[in-house]
C-alpha cells in the first residue's frame, strides 16, 4: 500500500511538473523555430549588426537594440547586486532583528510595483535633476576625452532625457527584489553550526558574512544574480520612457535601443517582416541568458 | 572591502560578453555608411514588390472631387539635401511604421549623416513629452487638445503628414464572405447602436433593412473594443459622434470612452489593433473596427469567417469601401468643407480641433479616417532647445522631405493614404512658421 | 539644485553603507537593509505627490466606484482592484502546487546530468519578454481555453479574452519563479536531515514531504515572489484580460481589468486628459497599499505560528 501511493505521489507531482512546463516549452520552441527560420531570412549573422528593417526591407537585424541591451542590462545587473545583495544577507541572516521584517516586506512590496511605473519614477528623478548634474558630466566628458580620445563621448557627457543610464537605473530597482529575496532564502537556510564555525575562523564578522558564509549559499546566490540579470534583461515597461528607444547607433548618453522594445513594437505591427524580427530578435535575447546560464552553471 | 558580487566567474563571463559587443558596435559606428548600409542597399528590390501602386498613383493625382491648385506639384522641388545630425520624435503609435520608413528612406539618402529617432510612445505621451521639450517633434492622431493649446497657442504649429482608415471587420461564420461572396451593408446609426448596446443581436431589422436577401443569424453581437487608449479609437468615436446625434449625448468621443455596450450587452475590450484583429477572428458573431492594414495584411482569414463591411456614408447616401480613392476622396470632401464654412484653408498655428472635427464624416467618399498631426514649435531657440539652429535645420529637411517626396507610392507603407496634395501644401506652409 | 542634493545624498548614503560596515558591521547591515524602504517611500512619494490631485478631486470614491469616462472625466478603481485580486489569487493557487512539483521533480526524480538543463530552462522563462507571453495568450491560449470550455460546457459561454485566460497566463508566467525559489530551498537541505528521513524507513513520498515542510519556508518565500509578479504584471495582462472598465466582474470568463494592466493601457494616452494621469498613479498607490494588506497579514500569521 505504501509502496503504490509511493508510486502515484511522485508520479502526480512528475505529471504536475511536466503540465507546467509544457506550455513553457512550447513558447521557447515557438519562439525558436519562428525566430530562427526570421534571422536566416532577414540576413543570417548580420542580423546581430543591421539596423531593424522597416517594413518595405526583407533585410534587417537587431545591431543597435542588442548593444543597447547589453549594456543596460550588465549595468543595471552590477547595482542591482551591489544594492540587492547586501539588503538580502541582512533580511536573510538578521532576520530575527524587528527592522528585518519591514526591509523584507519593503522588497516583496518593489517587486509588485508595476514595472512602468519604476520607469515613471526613473524619469520623474532625471527629470528634476539632469540640469543640475549636466554640466558636471559635460566638464568630465571633455577631461576624458582629451586624455583618452573621442570614444569617450559615446559613454560619458551631458545626458538627454532619455538615455542608457536612466533605463539601467530603472533595470536596476527592477532587479534589487529578485536578488534580494534569493539571498535572503540561502542565508536563512544555513545551518546555525556553519554559522558558528564561520564566525570562528573568519575573525571579522564581515568576513564571515561576505566571504565564508557566502561560499556556502554562493549557488543559491548565483541562482539569484542569473534570474534577475534574466529578469532585467527582459523587460519592456521600464524602458519606456527612460531608454526610450532608438533604432539607430547612438551614444549611451542619447535615446538607446533595446531588444525588448523592438519586440515590443514590432510584434504588435501587421507587417511580416516586422512580426519575423521581432520573433528573432526575441531568438537572441533567448540565447545570450541561456549561454549567461550554461556559462555560469557548467563553472560550478 | 568584500565584494559583494557572488561570483567573479559570472561577472568575468558577462563582462567579456559585454565588451565584445559594444567593441562590435564602435566598429559599427566608426563606419555606418559603408558598413550599415551594404545590407540594407537591396532596398530597390522591395520598392518593385508594391509595383501595383505606381498605377494607382495617377489616380490619386486626377482625384476629381480634389479642386486643382494652381501652384506647381510639390514633387518637381530640386533633390533634397540632408544635413548631418539626430532628431528625436515620438507619440502615435498608429503612424509608427510609416515615420519608421520615413526616417530610413532618409537615413539612406543621407548616407547614414541624419537619424530620426522616433518611438511610439501614444499621442497622449507624445504631445506632453513634446510640450515638455523632451521630444524635438511630436506626432499626435488628434490634434493639440484645446486647453493645452491655449497655453501655447501662437507658439506652435500643427500640421497633418499622413492618413489612416479605420475599417469594420466582422465574424459571422453563416455569412463569411467565402460562403456568400458579398460583405455587409453598415451605417453609423447601427454601428452606434451596437456599440451602445442596443442592437444586441445580428438579425435586428435595423441591420437587415441595410442587407435585403441576406440571411442574418440571431445570434448575440460581440462589440469589441480597443482597451488601451489610441487614436484610433479617437477617430471611430469622432465619427460616430458626427454621424450619429444619439451617439454624442451618450458617449461622446475620446482615446477611450465608457462603451455602453460593456455594460448593456455582450461588449469586450482587446489591446491595440493586433488584438482587436484576434479577437473578431477567434470569437464568433463579433464585429470590431481596425486600422485598414491589420485587415487588408489578413484578409483570407477574415473572408473565411466574415469579412469586411461597406460603411455608408450619411452626407451622399452612398456605400464606401474603404479603398484608398475612396479615403482620399473623402479627406479632400473634408477639407473643401472646412474652406467653404470658414472661407480659407486653417493655418498651420490655429487650434486644429475644429479642422479634424470638419474632416471626420465628410460630405463624400469614405468616411471613417483618422489623421496622424506633427507638432512643431515655431521658435525653437527661444523654447530652450540646445543647438537650435541644426535642429530646426535638420526639422525643416526631414518634414519637407515627409510632405513632398515622403508621401509619392514608393515611400508609403501599405495601409497608409498619402495626403491629398492641398494638405500637403499645408504642411510645407506650416514649416516656414518655423524660425531657422 | 535639487539634482546636486540628490546625488549628494546618494553617494553619502552608499559610502556611509560601506563605511559602517567597517567600524559598525551591525548597523551598516541595517543601513543597507533599509535600502528597500528607501527606494520604496522614494517612489511613493512620487506617486502620492502625482496621486494628489485625483485624490483631492475624487477623493475615496475614486476606489469604490466602478466607471472609466475619460472624455466626462470620471473615473473608478473599483473593478481593477477587484479584477487584481480574483487574477493573482486564481494565478498562485494554480502556480504554487506546480512550483512545488517542479522543485521536487528536478530534486528527487531527474538524473543529476539533466538537472542542470532543466532548471536553467526554466528559469530562462523569466527572460523572456513578457510580450511574447502575451502574444502567445492571446493567439494560442485563449482562443484554446474558450474552444474547451465551449464544447465542454455550452456553445458560446466563453470568450478568448477573460480573467480565466488572464489567470492561467499569470500562472504559467509566474511558476519559475515561485520554483526557483523553492528548487534552490530543497536543494539545501542538509544531507543530516535526509539521511535521518531514510534510516526511519520513509518511503521517497514520505521523504518528500518532509523536506517540503523543512523547507515551508521557501516555498512561502516563492508564494510572495510569486504574488507579487502576478500582481505587478502589466503587459501580458494587458494583452489578454480583455479590458472592461465600467462593469464589475461577474464570473472569471468575462472580461476585466487588473490595476496594473489599467495603467500600461491607458498610460500613453492619459497625458491628453486633465485627471487621467493622477488617477493612473493612484491605481499604482493602490497596488503598493494592497501589497502592504497582503505582507502584514502575512508576517502576523508567520509571527502567530512562530514559524
Amino acid at each position: 500500500m505504501r509502496k503504490q501511493l509511493n508510486t502515484v505521489g511522485l508520479a502526480l507531482f512528475a505529471v504536475l511538473a511536466f503540465l507546467a512546463v509544457l506550455p513553457l516549452f512550447h513558447i521557447i520552441i515557438d519562439v525558436y523555430t519562428k525566430g530562427i527560420s526570421a534571422i536566416v531570412e532577414l540576413g543570417g549573422l548580420s542580423f546581430l549588426f543591421d539596423i531593424p528593417p522597416t517594413p518595405y526591407d526583407n533585410k534587417g537585424g537587431v545591431g543597435p537594440l542588442l548593444v543597447g541591451t547589453l549594456y543596460m542590462t550588465f549595468l543595471g545587473a552590477v547595482l542591482g547586486v551591489l544594492l540587492g545583495f547586501p539588503l538580502g544577507v541582512y533580511i536573510g541572516e538578521f532576520r530575527k532583528e524587528f527592522f528585518a521584517n519591514f526591509s523584507r516586506g519593503g522588497v516583496n512590496i518593489l517587486v509588485e510595483f508595476p514595472t512602468i511605473t519604476v520607469g515613471l519614477f526613473v524619469y520623474a528623478l532625471f527629470s528634476i535633476s539632469l540640469v543640475d548634474i549636466n554640466p558636471m558630466l559635460e566638464g568630465i566628458s571633455n577631461a576624458l576625452a582629451s586624455v583618452a580620445g573621442g570614444w569617450v563621448k559615446h559613454f560619458i557627457g551631458g545626458l538627454s532625457q532619455f538615455n542608457a543610464y536612466a533605463g539601467a537605473l530603472a533595470l536596476a530597482i527592477i532587479m534589487i527584489p529578485y536578488v534580494a529575496l534569493f539571498t535572503a532564502s540561502a542565508y536563512a537556510s544555513i545551518e546555525q553550526n556553519t554559522r558558528e564555525a564561520a564566525y570562528a575562523i573568519a575573525g571579522r564578522e564581515y568576513r564571515a558574512v561576505f566571504i565564508v558564509l557566502r561560499k556556502a549559499v554562493s549557488r543559491a546566490v548565483l541562482a539569484a544574480v542569473l534570474l534577475g540579470t534574466a529578469k532585467i534583461a527582459g523587460e519592456t515597461a521600464p524602458l519606456l520612457f527612460t531608454a526610450f528607444g532608438n533604432v539607430y547607433y547612438a551614444p549611451f548618453t542619447e535615446a538607446t535601443g533595446a531588444i525588448p522594445l523592438w519586440i515590443w513594437y514590432a510584434a504588435q505591427t501587421p507587417y511580416e517582416v516586422q512580426i519575423a524580427s521581432a520573433y528573432g530578435a526575441a531568438a537572441v535575447l533567448l540565447t545570450i541568458v541561456l549561454a549567461i546560464f550554461f556559462a555560469a552553471r557548467l563553472r560550478q | 572591502m568584500p565584494n559583494p558580487i557572488s561570483n567573479p566567474k559570472i561577472l568575468a563571463i558577462i563582462a567579456v560578453v559585454v565588451i565584445a559587443a559594444v567593441i562590435a558596435a564602435s566598429f559599427a559606428l566608426m563606419q555606418p555608411s559603408g558598413q550599415q548600409t551594404t545590407p540594407t542597399t537591396p532596398t530597390p528590390p522591395p520598392q518593385t514588390t508594391p509595383s501595383p501602386q505606381p498605377t494607382t498613383q495617377p489616380q490619386t493625382t486626377t482625384q476629381p472631387t480634389t479642386p486643382q491648385p494652381t501652384t506647381p506639384p510639390p514633387q518637381t522641388t530640386p533633390p533634397p539635401t540632408f544635413s548631418r545630425g539626430s532628431l528625436t520624435g515620438g507619440g502615435a503609435t498608429f503612424v509608427a511604421p510609416q515615420m519608421f520608413t520615413w526616417s530610413r528612406r532618409v537615413y539612406e539618402l543621407s548616407g547614414g549623416a541624419f537619424q530620426v529617432n522616433y518611438q511610439s510612445i501614444g499621442s497622449g505621451a507624445g504631445a506632453a513629452q513634446f510640450l515638455e521639450k523632451k521630444l524635438d517633434f511630436g506626432a499626435s492622431d488628434v490634434p493639440m487638445p484645446r486647453e493645452r493649446f491655449e497655453k501655447v497657442s501662437g507658439r506652435m504649429v500643427q500640421f497633418p503628414v499622413i492618413i489612416g482608415s479605420i475599417v469594420m471587420v466582422y465574424n459571422i461564420p453563416e455569412l463569411s464572405y467565402k460562403k456568400v461572396g458579398k460583405y455587409l451593408n453598415l451605417t453609423s446609426e447601427v454601428i452606434s447602436l451596437i456599440y451602445m448596446g442596443e442592437i444586441k443581436q445580428w438579425c435586428d431589422e435595423r441591420i437587415q433593412k441595410l442587407n435585403p436577401g441576406v440571411k442574418l443569424p440571431c445570434r448575440d453581437i460581440v462589440a469589441v473594443h480597443r482597451s488601451d487608449g489610441s487614436g484610433t479609437t479617437a477617430a471611430f468615436t469622432l465619427y460616430l459622434t458626427r454621424a450619429y446625434q444619439p451617439w454624442n449625448e451618450t458617449v461622446g468621443w475620446g482615446y477611450t470612452v465608457r462603451w455602453p455596450a460593456d455594460e448593456k450587452a455582450k461588449g469586450t475590450g482587446a489591446k491595440g489593433n493586433e488584438g482587436v484583429a484576434q479577437a473578431v477572428l477567434t470569437t464568433s458573431y463579433s464585429i470590431g473596427y481596425v486600422e485598414f492594414a491589420y485587415w487588408a495584411k489578413n484578409r483570407d482569414k477574415y473572408d473565411a469567417v466574415g469579412g469586411v463591411a461597406y460603411v455608408k456614408n450619411d452626407n451622399d447616401g452612398k456605400y464606401y469601401f474603404p479603398t484608398e480613392q475612396n479615403v482620399m476622396a473623402g479627406a479632400a470632401a473634408g477639407l473643401e468643407r472646412y474652406r467653404r464654412k470658414y472661407g480659407s484653408y486653417p493655418t498651420p498655428d490655429q487650434d486644429w480641433n475644429p479642422v479634424s472635427i470638419e474632416f471626420s464624416n465628410p460630405p463624400s467618399g469614405y468616411p471613417i479616417m483618422a489623421f496622424t498631426y506633427v507638432f512643431l514649435w515655431k521658435d525653437y531657440a527661444a523654447e530652450g532647445y540646445a543647438d537650435a539652429s541644426t535642429r530646426v535645420t535638420l526639422l525643416k529637411q526631414f518634414f519637407r522631405w515627409v510632405l513632398t517626396d515622403g508621401q509619392k507610392s514608393e515611400n508609403v507603407v501599405e495601409g497608409f493614404i498619402p495626403l491629398p496634395r492641398e494638405l500637403a501644401e499645408l504642411g510645407l506652409r506650416a514649416l516656414d512658421f518655423v524660425k531657422s | 539644485m535639487f539634482g546636486l542634493v540628490l546625488l549628494f545624498s546618494v553617494v553619502v548614503y552608499l559610502l556611509s553603507i560601506f563605511l559602517l560596515m567597517a567600524i559598525k558591521f551591525k548597523w551598516g547591515m541595517r543601513l543597507a537593509g533599509s535600502i528597500s524602504l528607501v527606494v520604496i517611500s522614494g517612489m511613493m512619494i512620487v506617486f502620492l505627490y502625482e496621486a494628489w490631485p485625483a485624490l483631492e478631486q475624487y477623493g475615496f470614491g475614486l476606489l469604490t466606484t466602478a466607471g472609466w469616462d475619460p472624455p466626462r472625466e470620471e473615473y473608478g478603481l473599483l473593478p481593477a482592484i477587484i479584477g487584481t485580486l480574483i487574477t493573482s489569487a486564481v494565478a498562485i493557487a494554480i502556480a504554487v502546487p506546480l512550483a512545488i512539483s517542479i522543485a521536487v521533480t528536478i530534486n528527487e526524480m531527474l538524473p543529476r546530468s539533466l538537472r542542470t538543463i532543466f532548471a536553467s530552462l526554466v528559469d530562462l522563462i523569466a527572460a523572456m519578454p513578457t510580450v511574447i507571453f502575451g502574444l502567445w495568450g492571446l493567439f494560442v491560449l485563449g482562443p484554446a481555453l474558450a474552444d474547451f470550455i465551449n464544447t465542454a460546457v455550452g456553445e458560446y459561454v466563453a470568450a478568448p479574452l477573460s480573467l480565466l485566460t488572464a489567470s492561467i497566463l499569470l500562472a504559467i508566467m509566474i511558476t519559475p519563479y515561485a520554483a526557483a525559489v523553492i528548487r534552490e530551498g530543497y536543494a539545501l537541505v542538509p544531507k543530516v536531515v535526509e539521511e535521518a528521513i531514510y534510516s526511519v524507513g520513509a518511503t521517497k513520498l514520505e521523504a518528500v514531504f518532509i523536506k517540503l515542510k523543512y523547507v515551508k519556508n521557501y516555498i512561502f518565500g516563492g508564494l510572495f515572489l510569486a504574488l507579487g509578479r502576478a500582481m505587478g504584471e502589466t503587459v501580458a495582462v494587458a494583452m489578454v484580460i480583455g479590458g472592461n472598465y465600467s462593469r464589475l466582474p461577474q464570473s472569471l470568463l468575462e472580461s476585466g481589468i487588473t490595476l496594473s494592466s489599467l495603467i500600461a493601457l491607458q498610460f500613453p494616452n492619459a497625458a491628453a486628459y486633465a485627471y487621467m494621469i493622477p488617477v493612473l498613479f493612484t491605481a499604482a498607490l493602490m497596488v503598493a497599499v494592497l501589497g502592504l494588506v497582503i505582507n502584514g497579514v502575512a508576517i502576523y500569521i508567520l509571527y502567530k505560528t512562530q514559524i
